[in-house]
């Protein structure tokens, strides 16, 4: 027996997204200053060993 | 009267402003202490008539890390509360005075004991050193004072809970709740050291004290309360600064995610404060580590928020490019300015926290003036620059006043001198930090060691940078007096944010307490446990207590 699929489904709304490139790229910049501190550090660290 | 309400009811605003003066006044006094600390370790100042810097020192750590905080925070969240739950009842406004009276009497207290030189024992009153009983009582009545505002608070919101069933509570009412929560989970630590250990060894009923007992009970405390001083910047962050600048918030949900989250993982995390503290085996500072790098979710979550709040806002200004939002923020609002520099300041401030609570990294920073400098930047300049832009709306909303185009302009220029102040002295400090030059001591050059010798250029460094700092604390203690007093009569806004249409409907399990309290209370047995049985078996004979001053 096929299965029955429902042809009622209502059309759902897209919404389109906010466009939030430049939020993207400033959390990324954000990473980037973390880990670069960091590892900065963190070589300080293996430097003093 | 369990509505929103425009307008702060006059009673509950007088409650708030009661506390706000007491911050400020607590800023005057501490920033005094921290101008002469920085002129003393540049080597070029004595004090005068025998005044110890360990004196000066804890002046300024309890007046600015614990009083001008605390009351201003509780301050801001009995507007907050007002503003989105309705006005408080008698009952609730009589027990937040009461909570305030002991604050302020307590505070009162302690200060007497540092003054007179009888508690030369730093902020964080570490034991083996020893305080005159008076220094702990008076701080026992400041934390029992915030439990009364907590309970009041909580007493606020159940019967806002009660009046709406099934609806998803105001955000800034629901983030209060969510740090006197906080506040009142971690500061259990505090008391019990402080009520079981520390005024019995002083007031010699005792004679020795479990020092590793109470430094850790002292950091179960302490690194919560940070959180509890960097919550309600994010409170502002989140609920307010979006109205500020005619936007919506990103994210209603998102915002009570992040605050749950810092309930859950900011307090079973102390042990990152105690990386080098022997009698503590490896295998739990790591899990604590692990746990504190959990607290880092939350924070990044809030960064998220707040760029795309502004990007939002900026692109429906019809901003094109990468960063051309930026352009369209208010730059001209002190409101906006100041907290908005707090933000760009907590990128370094962060950075800097990931150092500190990595066991090796911290192996270079531990005890240096790096952590000093660490926390300038995230106490003293995040949370402080925010509170700041919140007191030049607060301040004349509650008062009745409206901020005139001077004051905004020298607000401003406050925020300038603060980041140049700081820029200056927290450099200073986490270079010669790096250099090996300790935190928590007077200029020395340690028989002019080679080593000692080359922080002294950054030492200096930081007297400039403390000095324009002060100048920053005379400006915006001249913008407070004009608002409290002076400025012109007339209505300020207390803004409160709209969620931004496309974001997903609040769902009720954030206020779900047994389950997040509950989590929290798990996850601090699991960190704790098993390290404190082994504290107390394994126990030295414990110490005697030493007055170095």
């Amino acid at each position: 027996m096929k299965t029955q699929l429902n042809t009622n489904t209502p059309k759902t709304k897209v919404e389109k997204e906010p466009a939030l490139k430049g939020t993207l790229a400033s959390v990324l910049f954000l990473g980037f200053f973390l880990i670069f501190t960091w590892v900065s550090v963190y070589f300080l660290f293996l430097n003093r060993l | 009267m369990m509505n929103e309400t425009w307008k702060v009811d006059a009673r509950d605003g007088k409650l708030a402003m009661a506390h706000i003066y007491v911050a400020f006044v607590a800023l005057a006094l501490g920033g005094l202490a921290g101008l002469l600390q920085v002129l003393v370790r540049s080597g070029k100042f004595e004090l005068p008539a025998g005044i110890s810097y360990y004196t000066i020192l804890t002046t300024h750590g309890v007046l600015l890390g614990l009083v001008l905080t605390t009351f201003f925070i509780i301050g801001f969240q009995f507007a907050a509360v007002s503003r989105t739950a309705g006005t408080l009842s008698d009952r609730v406004r009589f027990w937040g005075w009461v909570g305030f009276w002991l604050m302020t009497i307590g505070t009162a207290i302690t200060a007497f004991y540092i003054l007179i030189g009888e508690a030369s024992v730093l902020y964080t009153f570490y034991a083996p050193l020893q305080a005159h009983a008076g220094f702990y009582i008076g701080l026992t009545l400041v934390v029992v004072g915030s439990w009364v505002s907590g309970f009041a608070m909580f007493a606020h919101y159940a019967k806002w809970k009660k009046a709406h069933p099934g609806q998803v509570s105001p955000l800034l009412t629901f983030m209060s709740v969510v740090n006197m929560v906080l506040w009142l989970v971690c500061s259990l630590g505090v008391a019990a050291t402080v009520l079981f250990q520390l005024i019995p060894w002083s007031l010699g009923y005792v004679d020795r004290i479990n020092v590793l007992v109470s430094r850790t009970l002292f950091w179960y405390f302490g690194h919560p309360l940070v959180y509890f001083w960097l919550l309600p910047a994010y409170m502002i962050w989140y609920a307010i600064i979006p109205k500020i600048i005619g936007g919506k918030m990103f994210s209603d949900s998102l915002a009570r995610m992040s605050f749950i989250l810092f309930l859950i993982f900011s307090i079973p995390v102390g042990f990152h404060h105690q990386l080098v503290e022997p009698g503590i085996d490896p295998a739990w500072k790591y899990l604590q580590v692990v746990l504190t790098f959990m607290v880092v979710i939350p924070s990044l979550m809030t960064a998220f928020s707040m760029f795309a709040t502004f990007e939002m806002y900026g692109r429906s200004k019809g901003a094109t490019g990468l960063f051309g939002w930026l352009r369209k923020l208010p730059w001209g609002d002190a409101r906006f300015f100041a907290p908005f520099i707090g933000m760009l300041f907590f990128i370094p401030a962060g950075a800097g926290g990931l150092v500190n609570a990595s066991h090796q990294l911290n192996q270079v920073v531990h005890n240096t003036i790096w952590v000093t400098g660490h926390f300038h930047l995230t106490l003293a300049t995040t949370v402080v620059l925010t509170f700041f832009g919140a007191a030049y709306w607060l301040i004349p909303h509650l008062t009745g006043r409206v901020m005139t185009k001077a004051m905004n302009r020298l607000a401003i220029i406050q925020t300038i001198v603060w980041s140049i102040g700081m820029i200056f002295m927290s450099s200073a400090m986490h270079f010669a930090g790096l250099l090996g030059a300790p935190r928590r001591s007077a200029f020395s050059t340690y028989g002019d060691a080679p080593q000692a010798l080359e922080w002294i250029p950054y030492q200096i460094a930081q007297a400039v940078g403390g000095t324009i700092l002060f100048i920053g604390i005379i400006l915006v203690l001249i913008i407070v007096t004009n608002l409290a007093f002076f400025a012109p009569k007339g209505e300020t806004e207390f803004p409160v944010a709209e969620v931004a249409e496309q974001a997903e409907r609040t769902p009720l399990v954030f206020e779900n307490w047994k389950l997040w309290i509950g989590i929290a209370v798990v996850l601090i047995l699991i960190a704790y446990t098993v390290p404190f049985i082994d504290m107390i078996q394994n126990a030295p004979p414990g110490s005697k207590g030493f007055k170095l001053w």
